[in-house]
């Protein structure tokens, strides 16, 4: 296919059958409707482009592109935005996913986050850092154009002359009986659940939300839900909470068995299907269909997933780290007091590591020391040790308590001549011994 | 149920158990009365010197005193060994009798002539807000001839890389950028100023900007030694938090039912359906919800430890190890978190109609809403038995004025109180006791007790006649 812009590649992405070995439904064929195939990577490729586009039509050199987003729109108006050669502002309350902060910088992306709540709460002044933000987006000649995908009726649009026809079309011009997603501004579902019941009036839209303090990266909480204005209750039969643990044992079923690299929300569709579906499969005579929306890829969210399921990262313990030292190991590391580590420097040519970071170390350090910072250092160490067991070392940390372990697995490792710093360099300077700088 | 049922440990707990006792006090010094614990205060300052114990951190702890103006409470410190900061000149002649020595008084905020020429008279740190300011203390210093004083630099306007970490604007604090201006006043009045390090404080929950600003301070302190000056101390400031409510759940349920009644999906919880901050436009929610958020887990000495294992934003260490590497102590200010559990404010129930209950006391004397803090007082009933609740009922103050409610939240009561009962405010002592109390229509202010125990029993005295020293701790 020969498109003339990346643009034209947004849509038309494909409805998969889920193996029913999977999900094991009798009497329902699963479908999944994977956005995580549009160029930029999320269903608010549609969203992003139908909202900005007229307002990159008249837009003027200079002007800002702004969104409320902490994902995927906001991937998808970088892009845009700079196809068109134009800035793009990302406000958000927290960047919480920390491989898309990362990506949105490497786009060229502003990140403005926003203040946390003040200590010393004063009530009255409830003009919010939000409030203010959207009176200067809203007045004229501000050289912003934002996009304000939460209230934006384009958002609903880009579904309903996209996602939703789509859809119709792959099930032979049907709807299907259920349809399930996840809401984040409301724009798919809403968009998508328009088309179907104008095909199909009895099927069921199921809105999925975030359980109260959980997180899922890109859909809101059954609280912060009614904060969109694109909300509306009426369009949901039913509205179900999921968790973070859902999403994630979804997007592990559908990677590892069906080969769909979702994200969290995609897994928490399938999860919310299945439950629901469930509940009413044994009761069916016939042949019932159900379709949800993946909506993003993977690959965004290891840190995600990683801090909440470390063992799904489980490699081997390193050889030589501290984390493995015993008790007696540690009781045994040999120290030396300053007074001490003074005249022993002086009588040989040990080997001075000091562990701390390197702006510490340049701003004060033992004369004649080298840096070596302890996250370094250690995986120096997982090789093999970094210098001649002939030359005496001398470990120093600020307090001597890491030194101490790194004296002890040196030790272990068979230097013979090792001690570290007591007390650290904080011991070092109270007793007035030299400091210098280079 | 809605209630938000406050969080309340063994001290309070005791003293709230003892009906007879809490109404012959109250009988004794009419209602509104406010209760400090004096003896509670050693927990929490335990609570923040663990935390620095565990990061290996040396510095001072400074009570914030503008969090209360208690006599007790402040001399029950001073017979410890943590400082005090003080913010007016007020603060500091009660700090300075209450037994401080200078070398552990900490002047911040707005200051006045008097104000600066009695802390460098006094010898005490003055946390400097501005290069005028500074300016101004050496002149005063050179001027009266006193000896050199010790001072920090309060800096603000704090610039993160890359992500971008907005921050309210403070009206105290210079900006980073001129710190090159600051260091070179110092120099030249370094005969009548001796730097001992920087500063900041923020008024924020926000973890992120907090750690744009001491990594920011850190590399203020390098600059500060790279021009040969010998800091010692980065001043956190407070900001640290407490946690008011016994459970997360209620809290949870409240903030999602409040959205609801808003936009007009359940019946009122507030007075007129006030939505502190939240509004219904077109069926949809806007506005954010304007009030402490009561429930935190992580708050006082734990927020801290946060804190300090939060990676800074540019060099990834986490800041409590490179505080550590840079061999500066840490110095802390909490107000509200030293504060936590550590008084109540009691109140006699006037009038009980329906779900309305008068109290003999105004929202000023206990300024729980003022500082948007939103928990249950707790019924302390007086002989007979009491219908049980819940009774969820709006509180009345004694001022003729509309808006005399104690809160504009329904609280809830485990028993419908009667006429003569009291209700007790808990954990009131941080802000709420006396910051905004006043004496508008000859309604007195209340009177301050002070409840220790000394010699194995319960005892207490007005709050100005308290001083920490009690027989059983004098050794023959
Ligand atoms: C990963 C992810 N899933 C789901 C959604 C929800 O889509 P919508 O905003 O159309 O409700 C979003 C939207 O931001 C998202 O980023
Ligand atoms: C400079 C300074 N330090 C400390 C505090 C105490 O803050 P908190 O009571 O929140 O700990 C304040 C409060 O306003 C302050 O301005």
């Amino acid at each position: 296919m020969r498109h003339d812009d990346i643009t034209e590649a947004i849509g038309n992405t494909p409805l998969v059958r889920i193996d029913p070995a999977v999900h094991g439904l009798a009497n329902i064929d699963l479908y999944a409707k994977l956005e995580l195939l549009n160029p930029f990577g999320s269903v608010k490729d549609r969203a992003a482009w139908h909202m900005a586009r007229p307002l990159l039509a008249g837009a003027k050199p200079g002007d800002t592109v702004v969104e409320l987003s902490s994902g995927n729109t906001a991937k998808a108006l970088a892009l845009l935005a700079g196809m068109h050669g134009l800035p793009f502002t990302s406000v958000t309350n927290r960047m919480k996913v920390p491989e898309i902060k990362e990506l949105l910088l490497l786009l060229g992306a502003q990140i403005d986050e926003l203040p946390g709540r003040s200590e010393c709460l004063d009530p009255t002044d409830t003009d919010d850092p939000l409030a203010r933000m959207h009176r200067q987006l809203a007045s004229s000649g501000s050289g912003y154009l934002h996009t304000d995908q939460y209230f934006n009726e384009r958002n609903v649009d880009a579904h309903v002359h996209g996602t939703g026809p789509e859809i119709v079309k792959d099930l032979d011009g049907r709807a299907p009986d259920w349809f399930v997603a996840c809401v984040g501004t409301a724009g798919s579902s809403t968009g998508v659940a328009r088309v179907l019941r104008q095909h199909n009036p009895d099927v069921e839209v199921v809105g999925l939300v975030a359980e109260k303090g959980d997180f899922i990266p890109g859909i809101r909480t059954i609280d912060e839900v009614h904060e969109v204005g694109l909300f509306d209750p009426d369009v949901y039969d039913t509205m179900a909470a999921v968790t973070a643990d859902d999403a994630i044992d979804g997007l592990l079923t559908l990677s590892r068995r069906c080969g769909i690299l979702t994200g969290p929300t995609g897994g928490a569709a399938f999860v919310g299907a299945v439950r629901r579906l469930r509940a009413v499969d044994a009761t069916l005579t016939s042949r019932k269909s159900c379709v949800f929306i993946v909506c993003d890829r993977i690959e965004s969210y290891l840190s995600y997933v990683r801090d909440r399921r470390p063992e799904l990262f489980g490699r081997p313990p390193r050889r030589n780290s501290t984390g493995t030292l015993t008790d007696a190991e540690l009781h045994a590391a040999p120290a030396i007091g300053v007074e001490a580590a003074q005249r022993w420097l002086g009588e040989t040519d040990a080997l001075v590591v000091d562990l701390r970071n390197p702006y510490a170390y340049q701003a004060l350090h033992i004369a004649g020391s080298i840096n070596l910072v302890d996250e370094v250092f250690a995986d120096l160490l997982h090789a093999g040790l970094p210098f001649s067991r002939r030359r005496p070392v001398l470990m120093v940390c600020p307090v001597g308590e890491k030194s101490a372990r790194y004296a002890a697995l040196l030790r272990r490792m068979g230097h013979p001549d090792v001690h570290s710093l007591a007390g650290g360099i904080i011991a070092w300077r109270d007793a007035g011994a030299e400091l210098v700088r280079d | 149920m809605l209630s938000l049922t406050p969080r309340i440990d063994p001290t309070i707990q005791s003293l709230l158990d003892d009906h007879d006792y809490l109404g012959e006090l109250l009988d004794a010094l009419g209602s509104p009365l406010a209760v400090v614990l004096p003896q509670r205060l050693q927990k929490n300052v335990t609570a923040f010197r663990e935390t620095f114990r565990r990061h290996h951190l040396s510095g001072r702890l400074y009570y914030a005193h503008k969090a209360n103006r208690s006599s007790a409470l402040l001399r029950e410190l001073a017979a410890g060994d943590i400082g005090v900061d003080v913010a007016s000149l007020g603060e500091l002649q009660h700090a300075l009798g209450a037994g401080f020595t200078p070398d552990r008084i900490v002047a911040t905020g707005p200051k006045s002539r008097e104000f600066l020429w009695l802390a460098a008279r006094a010898g005490v740190t003055v946390s400097a807000d501005s290069y005028d300011e500074l300016a101004e203390l050496a002149g005063i210093v050179a001027g009266h001839r006193l000896p050199r004083v010790p001072v920090t630099l309060r800096l603000s306007g704090f610039a993160s890389a890359g992500v971008r970490v907005l921050t309210r604007r403070s009206r105290f604090g210079s900006p980073v950028g001129e710190l090159a201006d600051l260091l070179d006043l110092l120099e030249k009045r370094a005969d009548h100023l001796e730097l001992t390090g920087v500063a900041y404080h923020l008024d924020t929950i926000g973890l992120p900007e907090k750690a744009v600003a001491l990594e920011s301070c850190l590399a203020a302190l390098d600059e500060c030694r790279a021009r040969g000056l010998r800091p010692r101390s980065l001043d956190i400031g407070g900001g640290f938090g407490v946690n008011y409510l016994a459970e997360g759940a209620e809290w949870d349920r409240w903030t999602s039912e409040l959205g609801q009644a808003v936009l007009g999906r359940r019946a009122p919880m507030t007075w007129e359906n006030h939505g502190y901050g939240l509004r219904a436009e077109n069926g949809t929610l806007r506005g954010s919800l304007a009030v402490y958020p009561a429930y935190r887990p992580v708050a006082g000495a734990a927020y801290l430890d946060r804190l300090l294992g939060t990676p800074a934003p540019e060099r990834g260490r986490p800041l409590g190890e490179l505080l550590l590497d840079h061999m500066y102590d840490l110095d802390v200010e909490p107000g509200r978190a030293l504060l936590d559990q550590c008084g109540l404010v009691l109140a006699r129930v006037t009038s009980v109609a329906g779900d309305r209950v008068g109290l003999d006391l105004n929202a000023r004397d206990v300024s729980l809403e003022e500082h948007g803090v939103l928990m249950d007082p707790v019924v302390v009933p007086r002989g007979g038995d009491r219908r049980a609740g819940p009774a969820g009922v709006y509180l009345f103050g004694n001022l003729c004025l509309e808006s005399d409610l104690i809160t504009r939240r329904k609280v809830h009561l485990p028993v419908v109180p009667r006429p003569g009962d009291l209700l007790a405010f808990v954990n009131t002592a941080g802000y709420f006791m006396d910051f905004s109390a006043t004496h508008a229509l000859h309604q007195p202010i209340a009177r301050k007790v002070a409840v220790y125990r000394s010699g194995g029993k319960r005892r207490w005295c007005l709050d100005e006649q308290y001083w920490p020293v009690h027989t059983r701790q004098e050794v023959p």
